[in-house]
């Protein structure tokens, strides 16, 4: 399965999952709420570049992070300019990118084994809610493992179809592959039941 | 969610099938729409089919996984984008609504009846893979980009041709999918689904 997560050996790459995602959290939020203030984008982005040289990522990662959601800025900016003053657009902008470059940062520094873990250790607490969080585990990573066997089922329908000439549309594609997905479903269900998982 | 709510392993298998269905669907080329002129995102289509098949709990369920896993880093959203970052972005309010949005079509199609009819899934889709993902999206979209209300509700106008196409493919597909495969609308995959469409 590919993943975004980058190989390393460095402190944040060694800091528990559940901590990052909470200091991102807080960071985020500080980021999100001292909008008003004009050094807020200016920390936000030193901040930035600090934590992607600490994680040995270099800055070349960062400005690939950037470019991933070039369009996304692009858009924003666009449209900001339309209604407000070209500073104030260009800070939310950078206010904007800045959370998002930290939010990546945690996704290119922690496995997803570790998130998945620190996922279902943070919905212990909702366990008086009749929420299993052994369950959730369960099906987060039955759904890593089940996307290669739906993408597998995606491409045999549209080589059969191509080779018998079908005119591709939504639903002659959709409906298919819903049911041969639907019905791998229930056999993997069966075969848990058999196994005595229910 | 209490007890009476717990889901069983068949569901649990559909919710993960289906999450990863909305993943599969936001692969570019997954879904050529009208012979590729219409670039339309299958994966907001993926929503709207997860709440009108599987019913109101088990399709936000779908959703929220999907997104769960997005939020971890797997690069599944459309264009190959994921990680907690996207969330962060004046786009995050929308994958919200999408969860809300699936409940909400859920809800309004399955209601308490087993074979859904047009009108449900149609109004169902437009009200929640529509209006209640707009309902939150534009909010958060207003409060990220500093953006006055009315005009992030403006610059989303762009984007509601597609999402008309989708309520209407998502209908149709949905339909085509109970004739050929009711079991995927009921619990038990039993006899009761066949013989509702011989009683038709």
């Amino acid at each position: 399965m590919i993943a975004l997560y980058r190989e390393g050996t460095s402190p944040l790459h060694r800091a528990p999952a559940g901590a990052k995602v909470l200091v991102f959290m807080i960071v985020a939020l500080a980021i999100t709420l001292s909008a008003e203030n004009p050094f807020t984008v200016p920390v936000a982005a030193a901040l930035a570049i600090i934590g992607y040289l600490a994680a040995g990522l270099g800055l070349g990662t960062l400005l690939a992070q950037i470019s991933v959601v070039r369009w996304v800025i692009v858009i924003m900016l666009v449209t900001q300019l339309i209604f407000l003053p070209p500073l104030a657009a260009a800070t939310n902008t950078g206010r904007v990118l800045a959370v998002i470059v930290l939010a990546a940062l945690i996704t290119l520094t922690t496995r997803i084994p570790a998130l998945l873990d620190a996922t279902e250790h943070a919905l212990g607490p909702l366990r008086r809610f009749g929420v299993d969080p052994a369950r959730v585990g369960l099906l987060l990573g039955m759904t890593i493992t089940t996307i290669p066997v739906i993408m597998g089922i995606a491409t045999r329908i549209r080589d059969a179809q191509r080779a018998r000439g079908v005119p591709v549309r939504p639903a002659t594609f959709v409906v298919p592959l819903l049911i041969l997905s639907l019905k791998h479903s229930d056999e993997l269900a069966d075969a848990l039941a058999a196994r005595g998982i229910d | 969610m209490a007890q009476k709510n717990r889901f069983e392993i068949r569901d649990i298998t559909r919710i993960a099938v289906f999450a990863a269905i909305i993943a599969v669907l936001g692969i570019p080329a997954a879904i050529p729409a009208f012979g590729g002129a219409v670039p339309i995102t299958a994966q907001t289509l993926g929503v709207m089919l997860a709440g009108a098949v599987l019913g109101s709990w088990r399709g936000a369920a779908a959703v929220a996984v999907f997104e769960v896993l997005v939020f971890i880093g797997l690069p599944l959203l459309s264009g190959g984008r994921g990680g907690a970052g996207v969330f962060a972005g004046p786009t995050g309010g929308y994958l919200i609504g999408w969860i809300l949005g699936a409940f909400v079509i859920g809800a309004i199609v399955r209601g308490n009846i087993r074979k859904p009819s047009w009108w449900r899934i149609a109004l169902g889709s437009f009200v929640g893979g529509v209006l209640v993902v707009y309902a939150i999206g534009i909010p958060v979209l207003s409060l990220v980009t500093k953006l006055p209300l009315g005009q992030a509700a403006l610059s989303n106008v762009v984007f509601l041709p597609g999402d008309i196409i989708k309520v209407i493919v998502t209908t149709l597909i949905t339909l085509a999918l109970y004739r050929a495969y009711p079991a995927a609308f009921g619990r038990k995959p039993a006899v009761t689904a066949k013989a509702s469409v011989s009683a038709r």
